[in-house]
């Protein structure tokens, strides 16, 4: 199963920090777990196609979900973008913002690392954010990224 | 990049015996995988060892039924497997129909109903059977590349879940080259049910295994009421084990061949008794066996020309109890099917009896039987499969004795006709000899490898009791090519042969 350790997660929550630290983009125009994974859509795409990241999408939001019950309302469209993050959910309970949103992520990124490992997928975000500082981060297995 | 920077691809047990080795350590997790075969060659019965070994409450599997066998005859039928657990159905293991989506609909429809059931269960295992069924209703009137996409976009959607799935299909091999099923597949296993002459065998093959280096070739497999067992081909190949030279001895249980060998026959050895027919092989390996089990240590004899309960009588002639060993755990008489054996299978039972006795002493009685019990296509292979059988056996330390009928002739002496003789550590010879109109029995030691033994030709004969061996055979030359002429022309038959006189007696 996917094994997103703390480090996965503090990973995802540095990413979406990330974004949330820059103007808002006009792409997703929400949240900023809503842009991380927009922005790993193009990467994962060229590996995947759109519909191999429409299921990986897919698969982190039920593993979140399951970890989170308060995510119920999120979805994951037909494109791969999800709806009820970014605050356009007629629930306002479900506008979930903050850390459950970096669960989606964090299982997004966990779901990469058990596929194509920690070196690749830490490859794959330093590509999508190359300016962004990941020295000495690591995704949690022994060896530093 | 270095091996610690690669991601390690976990693997999933088969439940399968002999099956992960051949996969190199089970099968890889998430994989998308195909078993390939004709009707009635065991790839539904894997499929079901396998989901019965892997699905969960947690994890369960999915078991989408297409057209072929539906559900309910499958369950009938495979609860006739051990490993059938019916608390699992429901829970852990769910069937389902997809004929009508197949039969009604296109393939957009078949992918959206899985992806719907995967999604809601989040299974470990996704089982489509039959797939050739699915794609040969889809191939009427479907574009090629519609159905390359479709197969794309479900392996896809499987893996991102965390399925490792297997789709049955009954192909034959000419489908290979162009199908978009073997091109996305990660796993290739083709079962295949050989006819040959009147026998069947079963063999398996990975045809293809990304991520992983799996055993390549034919290895035969076997179904009996446990499921599938598979036989690596390669299974007593690797690990021999070095042997010390001064190693305990193991007596046989007639003093004057322990003698003869130097104090009994080499711990961990493999020793051949040749002769020909009616010469007391059998006999001379029943009492190692017996001496054995007066000191308390497990046997195991391998037989193949008569039924353990003969065998077992035979030695109550000679005085030797080998039914209460039996009932006790210490004797196994192992008889092993007829006329479709392959080595591999026989290999694995004798060795699971070693392990289930304990045993320190194995008997295969005889050669020339198990190779007539082999399926004709392995007796080609014989001298090759036995090199592997005893490397195998001997491994686990224990101590071999194997018999084997060599056809006596007059001017050679032959040790095998297997030529396997440096398969063996020890070899004992036993021989006619045609004296003064009698026809004799001889008996001589040819090789030791841990060490020195008798050079002396001995007479011998059977008794009530076993082998009993006389004196060396003096005053005659050319002994080993059975008719000796006497070094002194004046000795004849009323001057008895030193050591005949002590068997009599």
């Amino acid at each position: 199963m996917n094994m997103v350790t703390p480090a996965i997660r503090d990973f995802a929550r540095r990413l979406v920090a990330l974004e949330g630290s820059r103007a808002e983009s006009p792409v997703t125009g929400g949240s900023e777990v809503v842009r991380v994974c927009e922005k790993l859509r193009l990467p994962l795409s060229k590996l995947a196609g759109d519909a191999g990241f429409r299921s990986l999408m897919s698969r982190a939001v039920a593993l979140a979900k399951a970890e989170i019950p308060s995510l119920v309302a999120v979805q994951v469209r037909a494109d791969g973008s999800m709806e009820g993050l970014d605050g356009s959910g007629h629930d306002q309970d479900m506008r979930v913002n903050g850390q459950a949103g970096i669960v989606v992520v964090a299982q997004l990124l966990g779901l990469l690392v058990t596929f194509i490992g920690e070196p690749l997928t830490l490859r794959l975000i330093r590509d999508v954010w190359p300016n962004a500082s990941l020295a000495g981060m690591n995704t949690g297995s022994d060896e530093v990224l | 990049m270095s091996t610690e920077d690669k991601v390690t691809i976990q693997k999933m047990p088969t439940g399968v015996p002999g099956l992960d080795e051949i996969l190199g350590g089970g099968l890889p997790e998430y994989s998308f995988n195909v078993i390939a075969g004709a009707p009635g060659c065991g790839k539904t019965t894997l499929a079901h060892q396998v989901v019965f070994t892997n699905a969960t409450p947690a994890r369960p599997a999915l078991y989408f039924t297409v057209l072929g066998e539906p559900a309910i005859k499958m369950l009938r039928y495979q609860q006739q497997f051990r490993f059938f657990d019916a608390a699992k159905l429901n829970t852990a293991i769910r069937f389902i129909n997809l004929s009508h989506v197949v039969l009604e609909k296109d393939l957009n429809a078949v992918l959206d109903e899985i992806v719907k059931e995967v999604e809601g269960a989040s299974p470990g295992v996704v089982v489509v059977d039959s797939f050739r069924t699915v794609v040969r209703k889809a191939q009427m009137g479907t574009a090629e590349l519609e159905l390359q996409g479709f197969i794309q976009r479900l392996a896809l959607h499987l893996t991102s879940w965390q399925a490792t799935t297997f789709l049955i299909g009954e192909y034959v091999e000419g489908e290979i080259r162009d199908n978009p099923v073997f091109t996305v597949a990660d796993g290739l296993f083709w079962l295949y049910q050989q006819v040959e002459r009147n026998s069947i065998v079963r063999k398996l093959q990975v045809m293809k295994l990304r991520g992983q280096i799996s055993v390549p070739g034919l290895h035969t497999f076997r179904i009996t009421a446990d499921g599938v067992q598979a036989f690596p081909r390669t299974f007593g190949l690797t690990g021999r084990v070095a042997k010390a030279r001064n190693r305990p001895r193991l007596p046989c249980g007639i003093p004057e061949l322990d003698a003869m060998l130097g104090g009994g026959i080499p711990e961990g050895d493999s020793l051949l008794v040749a002769g020909p027919s009616g010469t007391g092989k059998s006999v001379l390996a029943t009492q190692f066996i017996a001496e054995g089990l007066r000191r308390g240590e497990p046997g195991i004899v391998a037989i193949f020309e008569e039924r353990p309960e003969e065998y077992a009588g035979r030695a109550a002639e000679l005085g030797m109890d080998f039914a209460k060993p039996q009932q006790d755990g210490k004797l196994s008489i192992i008889y092993l099917r007829p006329l479709d054996l392959s080595v591999d299978e026989t290999m694995r039972e004798i060795l699971d009896a070693v392990e289930r006795t304990g045993a320190k002493r194995v008997v295969i009685d005889s050669l020339a039987g198990f190779e007539m019990a082999l399926a004709p296509g392995f007796r080609t292979d014989f001298r090759e499969s036995l090199y592997r059988m005893i490397g195998a056996l001997t491994r686990t330390g224990v101590t071999i004795v194997s018999t084997v009928e060599v056809a006596e002739t007059f001017t050679e002496l032959a040790l095998s006709p297997y030529s396997i003789s440096f398969l063996s550590d020890d070899i004992i010879r036993l021989r006619y000899v045609e004296i003064d109109g009698q026809l004799r029995k001889v008996l001589m030691v040819v090789k030791m490898r841990a060490g020195d033994h008798s050079k002396d030709i001995r007479e011998y004969e059977i008794t009530s009791e076993g082998l009993r061996i006389g004196e060396r055979l003096t005053g005659y030359h050319g002994l080993i090519t059975g008719v000796p002429d006497p070094i002194n022309p004046m000795v004849r038959d009323s001057e008895e042969a030193p050591g005949t006189q002590d068997i009599k007696e």
